[in-house]
C-alpha cells in the first residue's frame, strides 16, 4: 500500500515542519498579546539554532543544545526588547535590524568556529520517542506521536498558554497591556515589564524552535537555516487569531504546505523544486489576504508606550 | 538646529557601533587594528579600491536606500526592497538575453525600464493588500522577498539557465545591453550616475513638489493628512509604494547591466535589508543616502579584504550594519526625549 | 473635629522646562467632598496623579493618615486606600466589563486563576448599594459614556478606598447623570470617606463641595469652606486679578488676511446679501465602523450667518456628522449639498488637526497646498506659503519661536489658534467645529468661541458647532439641535433651557406644556 505510506510520510513531515513554526508562533502570540510585534523573531530562531548546535557539542547532548538554544533566543529577544520596549524605538525597524544582526552574527560565529570550508557539521540529534498506545493508532499515530520530545512539549504548551491568556490574572494583565496600556498602567500593571518579559518569552520559544530545527530536523547547522520561518510564524499568529490553540493548528497547516515539497514526487507532481520552496510564502500571503479582515489584532500592537516619547 | 542634532545622532551612532564592533572583534580573538586597517585598505585605501570596489558596491545600496527612504518618508514600511531588486534583476536579464541583437541605445534603457516595471509589479501585491484590504505591508513585503529569491533561483535553474546547463546562472547578456564604464580601467559604471540622478529627483521631488509634500504629509501624520480633506491618502500611498518598488527594481537592473552581466542565485547579499540601515542613517534624506550608501559600500568592500587578511568572517559586517540601525533608532529616541 | 486623611505639602513637579506644580498644598479631611478648581494647565491633573501614585513629586511630600508615604506606583496608592478615577477612561475596550473590574482588583488571592465569580458577586452587591448597575458580560465597545463612567467608579469602589479622587467625572455626563453621581458621592462622604473632585465648571463644584481649593499656575492660591466663597471670588482666584491685562482682545482677523482664490471678494459680497442656504442634508444615513447606523435619517439646513449648535452626550454620532458635513466621509444614502470651501476644526487637534513633526508653514500647507495661488505646475510656492503662515501666526497670536517651529513645540492653546487661524484663512463658506475648546484655558476658549461667532455674523458663513459642552452651545449657537443615537432633533426655541436640552440629550421625552 504505497499510498498509505506516502500519506503517513506526508503527515509525519507536516508535523515535523510545523512544530518549529508552532513553537515560534505560540511565543510570538504571547509577545503580540502584550502589544509588541517582534519582527526580530527570525533572529531568535537562528540564534536558537546556533545555540542548539554549540550547546549540543559543548555539553554533549541534544538536551543541552535545547537549553542553550533557548538562552540564545531569549538573549536576542532581550536586545530587541531593550530597544523597542525600553527605549520605545520603532518595533518594525528594530525587529528588522535584530533579524539582520542575528543572521550576520550567527554566521560570523559559525564561520569563526567551524571555518568556511563547507564541510557539514554533524550534531547529536534529538531522537523520536514513540508514545505507547497513541503511536500505534493507524496512519496518524506515528505521525503525531512518534516525534522528538520538543513536539510533545509543543502539544502540551498550546492548552497551557491558552489557559494562561484567558484564565489567569497574568493573562488578563497581558491582554490589557496589549489592548490599552494606559488603562493597564492606571490599574497598577507594570506595562514595560510585562512587554519586556512577554517578548523574552517569545524569543525563548523561538530559540527552542531554532534548536529543534538544528537538532531534530537537520542534524546540522547552516547559515541562514531559519530561512524566513520567523516571518512565517508572525503570519501564523495572525491566522491563528492570537489564540494559542488556533495558532498550533495554523502552524501544522503550514507544516503540511511545506511538506508538499518532499512528497511532490510521490504524488507525481512535476513542479520545480525552487517553486515548491516559494510555496509556503505564497500560501501565507494568500491566507493573510483572505483571512485577516475577519480577525482583530491587539489594539495597541506595534505602538510604543508611553505614547509620546 | 534640527539638522545638526540629526547629524550628531548619526555620528554618535557610528561611533558607538565602531566601539562595539572593535570590542567584539577583540573578544573573538581578532586584532581590531589589523582588521580595521584591512577594511580601510580594501575600501578607501587606494584609487582602485575606491573606484572599482567601494563605489561599485555602493550603487545598489544607494539605489535601494533611496527606495526605502522614499517609502519610509510616506510611512510605507517597505521591507521588500530585496525581493523587488530580484524582480528587477530577473526582468533586466531576461530583456538583455532575449533581445540581444537590438542596438545599445535601445537595449540598455529597455533593460532598465523592464527592471523598474518589474520592481513596481513586485511591490504591487503588498501595495494592493495594504490599500485595498487594509493589511499591514510589513509581513507581505518580507514574504515577497523570499518568493523573489526563489523565483530567481528557479529562473537560473530552469528557463534562463546557461546553455551548457551546468551552473545555476544565465548566459551573459549581450554587450549592447551593458552600461558603459565611467573611468577607463576601472569597474565604475554609468549606474553610479543613475543612482545620483535618482537621488536628486527624490530630493527635489519631496522638497518642492506638490506630490512630494503630500507624500511627506501622509508619512508625518496619516490622520491629519486625511482630515485635511486635501489629500487622497490611498492614492499617494499607492504611488509611493509602487515608485519605491520600481526604484529597488532598478537597483537589480543596474547590477545586471553594470556589474554581473548575468543573473545567478544569491545575486544580492541582502542589499534590500542593508538599504534600511543606509536610509535610516541618512535620516531618510535622499541627499544623505548617497553618502551613507558610499559608507556602507566601503564597509562591504572592506569586509572582503578583512576576511582575506585578518580572517574575520564577512558575515560579521551584517551584524555591524544592524548595530548602526539600532543606535540610530536609539539616538533619535533620546534626541526626542530631550526635545532637541 | 474632622480628622485629616491625607495631606500634600509643598509639592513641586516639573515636566521638562514647564513647572506644572509649584509648592502646592492640599489637605483632605475624612467625610468631606473637596472640590479642586483651576484653569486648564493650572496643575489639577498633575496634583491628582501624585495622589494616585502615577507621578512622583520633585519636591514635597505626601502624608496619609498622619504618616509620610512615598507612592511609587498606582498600586502603592491603592494599597494606601487612595482610589483615582481618571479624566480619560481607563477601561480596556477588548475586555468584558467583568474582566475590567477584575483588572482593577488585583492580587486578591493566587494569580493562576481569575476570580470572576467572586468579583461578580461583590460588584453586584456594591451595585445594589450604590445604584451603580452595569452589564457584566458586555464588552466595553458596546457601551455608552454613562455606562463607562459608572464602571470606572464601581471599579474604584470595589477596592474600598478611603479617599476617592475623581478627575473631571462630569465632562461626559448629561445633567441628570451628574445629579445621580453627586448623590452617590454625598453618600460616600457620609460614610466617613473623603472625596476629591476636580471640575473646571464652577457651578458644579459649588453645588456639591464642602471645601474648595483653587490652583493657578501650579500654586494653590486658596482653600476655603464652601459657605465662604461665591462665583466671583472663585473666578478671581482661578484667573488671577491681573487677568484683564493678560491678553488684549483679538481684533477681527479675516479682513487683514490675504484673500485666497479670485472669487473671494465676490463671495463676501454675496454673503452679505441676506440669508441663504450654505449646506443642506436630507435623509443622511452613515454606517459606523462596527456596522450599525452611526447617523440615521439626518436632515439639516445651515443658513449663512448663523451658528448651529449640536449638543449631545459623546459618542452619539457627532464624529460622523462632522465628517459628513465637512465632506470627509461617504454617506450610505441621502442627499448632501455642501459648499466647496469647508473649514474643519477637528476634535483631536494633535492627531487630526496638525502633523506634530511639521513646522507651522508645513501645517498651513496641509490645508492650503491645493489652492492655485500656492502652486505653479507641479511645484509648491513655499515662499508664499511661508508668508501666509507668518500672517496667520501674527493675526491669531500663535506663540512660537517662528514659522519654522514644530507643531509639537506649541502649547495646546497655541496649537488650536494655529488650526483655527488656518481654517478661517481658507475663507470657508461653511465651518465645522468639533469640541473646539476642549482642554483649552480660559482665554483661548474665549478666543475660539469669539472667532466662531465672528465668522458667522461678520462674514455670513455658516458655522456648525458640535460640542458636548452644553454651556458652550448655549453661549455661541443661534439654533440648537440635539444628537442622540445618530438622530438629529431640533430644539424648539420655546424649550431651549438647560434642563430641557439636557433631558433631550438623555432621550427623555420633552414635556410640552
Amino acid at each position: 500500500m504505497p499510498e498509505v505510506i506516502a500519506v503517513v510520510a506526508f503527515l509525519e513531515a507536516s508535523v515535523r515542519l510545523g512544530i518549529p513554526l508552532a513553537l515560534a508562533a505560540m511565543g510570538e502570540t504571547i509577545t503580540e498579546r502584550s502589544g509588541v510585534i517582534n519582527i526580530g523573531l527570525e533572529g531568535s530562531l537562528i540564534a536558537g539554532a546556533l545555540g542548539g548546535a554549540l550547546g549540543a557539542l559543548a555539553i554533549g547532548g541534544a538536551g543541552g543544545g535545547i537549553l542553550v538554544g533557548a538562552l540564545g533566543g531569549a538573549l536576542v529577544a532581550m536586545i530587541f526588547a531593550g530597544f523597542a520596549v525600553g527605549l520605545g524605538t520603532d518595533q518594525i525597524i528594530t525587529g528588522t535590524a535584530v533579524t539582520l544582526g542575528g543572521l550576520g552574527f550567527t554566521g560570523a560565529i559559525y564561520q569563526a568556529r567551524f571555518g568556511t570550508t563547507g564541510t557539514a557539521l554533524t550534531l547529536p540529534t534529538l531522537p523520536s520517542v514513540p508514545i505507547p498506545l497513541l503511536s500505534d493508532i493507524p496512519i496518524i499515530g506515528s505521525a503525531l506521536f512518534n516525534q522528538p520530545p520538543t513536539t510533545y512539549f509543543t502539544y502540551v504548551l498550546a492548552p497551557v498558554l491558552w489557559y494562561f491568556v484567558y484564565r489567569t490574572e497574568w493573562g488578563l494583565e497581558l491582554r490589557a497591556v496589549g489592548e490599552e496600556p494606559d488603562a493597564a498602567a492606571a490599574a497598577g500593571v507594570r506595562v514595560k515589564q510585562t512587554r519586556f518579559w512577554a517578548t523574552v518569552f517569545g524569543g525563548t520559544l523561538a530559540g527552542i524552535a531554532g534548536a529543534h530545527l538544528a537538532l531534530a530536523h537537520a542534524g546540522t547547522f547552516t547559515e541562514n537555516m531559519s530561512a524566513g520561518r520567523g516571518f512565517i510564524a508572525i503570519a501564523v499568529v495572525v491566522l491563528g487569531r492570537w489564540n494559542p490553540l488556533l495558532v498550533l493548528l495554523a502552524a501544522l497547516f503550514f507544516g503540511s504546505a511545506s511538506a508538499l515539497q518532499f512528497q511532490a514526487q510521490t504524488f507525481g507532481l512535476a513542479v520545480p523544486y525552487q517553486l515548491f520552496l516559494a510555496f509556503p510564502y505564497l500560501l501565507t500571503l494568500l491566507a493573510l489576504a483572505g483571512w485577516v479582515g475577519k480577525s482583530r489584532a491587539p489594539a495597541s500592537l506595534a505602538l510604543p508606550w508611553p505614547k509620546d516619547s | 538646529m534640527r539638522r545638526f542634532s540629526q547629524l550628531a545622532v548619526a555620528v554618535l551612532a557610528l561611533l558607538a557601533t565602531g566601539i562595539i564592533a572593535a570590542g567584539s572583534l577583540w573578544l573573538g580573538g581578532y586584532d581590531p587594528l589589523v582588521a580595521g586597517a584591512a577594511m580601510f585598505q580594501g575600501s578607501f585605501g587606494s584609487g582602485t579600491a575606491i573606484l572599482s570596489v567601494t563605489m561599485v558596491r555602493a550603487v545598489p545600496l544607494i539605489v535601494t536606500g533611496l527606495a526605502v527612504a522614499l517609502a519610509f518618508r510616506a510611512g510605507v514600511w517597505n521591507i521588500g526592497a530585496e525581493g523587488q531588486l530580484y524582480a528587477g534583476a530577473i526582468a533586466a536579464a531576461w530583456v538583455g538575453l532575449s533581445w540581444g541583437s537590438a542596438p545599445g541605445w535601445f537595449l540598455t534603457p529597455a533593460a532598465l525600464v523592464a527592471a523598474l516595471l518589474a520592481g513596481a509589479a513586485w511591490a504591487a501585491i503588498p501595495a494592493f493588500m495594504k490599500v485595498r484590504l487594509g493589511i499591514g505591508e510589513v509581513i507581505p513585503t518580507i514574504l515577497m522577498n523570499f518568493v523573489g529569491i526563489y523565483l530567481a533561483a528557479f529562473v537560473v535553474h530552469g528557463p534562463l539557465q546557461e546553455n551548457r546547463g551546468v551552473f545555476p546562472q544565465t548566459d551573459p547578456i549581450s554587450d549592447a545591453a551593458r552600461l558603459s564604464v565611467l573611468v577607463e580601467g576601472t569597474r565604475l559604471h554609468a549606474g553610479f550616475l543613475i543612482a545620483l540622478l535618482v537621488g536628486v529627483i527624490l530630493w527635489a521631488g519631496l522638497r518642492w513638489t506638490h506630490f512630494g509634500f503630500q507624500a511627506r504629509s501622509v508619512g508625518a501624520s496619516p490622520d491629519a493628512a486625511r482630515v485635511s480633506g486635501m489629500i487622497e491618502s490611498k492614492r499617494v500611498l499607492l504611488v509611493v509604494f509602487l515608485s519605491s518598488g520600481a526604484i529597488a527594481g532598478l537597483a537589480g537592473g543596474i547590477e545586471i547591466t553594470g556589474v554581473t552581466f548575468a543573473l545567478y542565485e544569491g545575486l544580492s547579499p541582502g542589499w534590500g535589508y542593508t538599504a534600511i540601515a543606509v536610509a535610516l542613517l541618512a535620516g531618510l534624506h535622499p541627499g544623505w543616502v548617497v553618502f551613507t550608501g558610499l559608507l556602507f559600500g566601503g564597509l562591504e568592500a572592506g569586509a572582503g579584504a578583512m576576511q582575506r587578511e585578518a580572517g574575520v568572517p564577512a558575515a560579521w559586517v551584517s551584524a555591524v550594519e544592524a548595530l548602526v540601525i539600532l543606535f540610530v533608532l536609539a539616538g533619535d529616541q533620546i534626541r526626542r526625549r530631550f526635545g532637541a | 473635629m474632622t480628622e485629616v486623611l491625607a495631606r500634600l505639602d509643598g509639592i513641586t513637579r516639573h515636566f521638562g522646562h514647564v513647572k506644572a506644580l509649584d509648592s502646592a498644598n492640599l489637605e483632605i479631611h475624612s467625610g468631606e467632598i473637596h472640590g479642586i478648581l483651576g484653569e486648564n494647565g493650572a496643575g489639577k491633573t498633575t496634583l491628582l496623579s501624585i495622589l494616585g501614585g502615577i507621578i512622583h513629586p520633585d519636591v514635597g511630600f505626601l502624608e496619609v493618615g498622619g504618616s509620610r508615604v512615598r507612592l511609587q506606583s498606582a498600586r502603592a496608592a491603592w494599597k494606601m486606600g487612595i482610589g483615582l478615577v481618571h479624566q480619560h477612561f481607563t477601561l480596556v475596550p477588548g475586555l468584558s466589563v467583568l474582566e475590567n473590574l477584575a483588572l482593577g482588583r488585583r492580587h486578591t488571592g493566587h494569580r493562576w486563576t481569575l476570580h470572576l465569580k467572586e468579583i461578580r458577586k461583590e460588584a453586584s452587591q456594591l451595585g445594589k448599594l450604590t445604584g451603580l448597575t452595569v452589564p457584566f458580560e458586555a464588552s466595553i465597545e458596546e457601551l455608552g459614556v454613562g455606562d463607562r463612567q459608572r464602571i470606572e467608579i464601581l471599579k474604584a469602589l470595589l477596592r474600598n478606598p478611603q479617599l476617592l479622587v475623581l478627575d473631571e467625572p462630569t465632562a461626559a455626563l448629561a445633567p441628570a447623570e451628574i445629579d445621580q453621581l453627586f448623590r452617590l458621592l454625598r453618600t460616600l462622604a457620609e460614610e466617613g470617606r473623603a472625596v476629591v473632585l476636580v471640575a473646571h465648571k464652577l457651578d458644579e463644584i459649588l453645588s456639591i463641595a464642602d471645601r474648595v481649593t483653587v490652583l493657578r499656575q501650579g500654586r494653590t492660591v486658596m482653600t476655603a469652606v464652601r459657605a465662604d466663597v461665591d462665583t466671583a471670588i472663585l473666578t478671581d482666584a482661578m484667573v488671577g486679578s491681573s487677568s484683564s491685562e493678560g491678553e488684549a482682545p483679538i481684533t477681527p482677523a479675516r479682513n487683514a488676511l490675504p484673500a485666497l482664490g479670485q472669487s473671494s471678494d465676490g463671495l463676501a459680497q454675496n454673503r452679505e446679501s441676506g440669508n441663504r442656504s450654505v449646506a443642506r442634508l436630507k435623509g443622511i444615513d452613515v454606517y459606523s465602523p462596527q456596522g450599525g447606523l452611526a447617523l440615521q435619517d439626518v436632515g439639516l439646513e445651515v443658513m449663512s450667518g448663523e451658528v448651529i449648535g449640536v449638543a449631545g452626550v459623546e459618542g452619539n454620532g457627532q464624529r460622523e456628522l462632522a465628517l459628513v458635513l465637512s465632506g470627509r466621509q461617504q454617506v450610505a444614502s441621502g442627499k448632501l449639498e455642501i459648499p466647496e470651501h469647508v473649514g474643519f476644526i477637528p476634535q483631536d487637534r494633535n492627531r487630526e488637526g496638525l502633523a506634530a513633526d511639521f513646522d507651522l508653514t508645513e501645517n498651513v500647507a496641509l490645508a492650503l497646498h491645493r489652492d492655485p495661488q500656492f502652486r505653479s505646475g507641479p511645484l509648491l510656492r513655499w515662499k508664499l506659503i511661508g508668508l501666509h503662515a507668518a500672517e496667520i501666526r501674527s493675526r491669531f497670536k500663535v506663540k512660537s519661536s517662528g514659522v519654522r517651529a514644530l507643531a509639537r513645540e506649541l502649547s495646546g492653546g497655541n496649537q488650536q489658534r494655529l488650526v483655527v487661524g488656518r481654517e478661517l484663512s481658507r475663507l470657508p463658506e461653511l465651518l465645522i467645529a468639533e469640541n473646539p475648546t476642549r482642554g483649552l484655558d480660559f482665554t483661548a476658549t474665549a478666543f475660539v468661541r469669539g472667532e466662531l461667532k465672528k465668522l458667522a455674523h461678520d462674514t455670513a458663513a455658516g458655522v456648525v458647532l458640535i460640542s458636548t459642552d452644553l454651556d458652550e452651545i448655549l453661549e455661541v449657537a443661534d439654533r440648537v439641535f440635539v444628537i442622540l443615537r445618530g438622530k438629529l432633533t431640533p430644539v424648539p426655541s420655546t424649550h431651549d433651557s438647560r434642563e430641557a436640552i439636557g433631558a433631550m440629550m438623555l432621550g427623555s421625552r420633552l414635556e410640552v406644556h
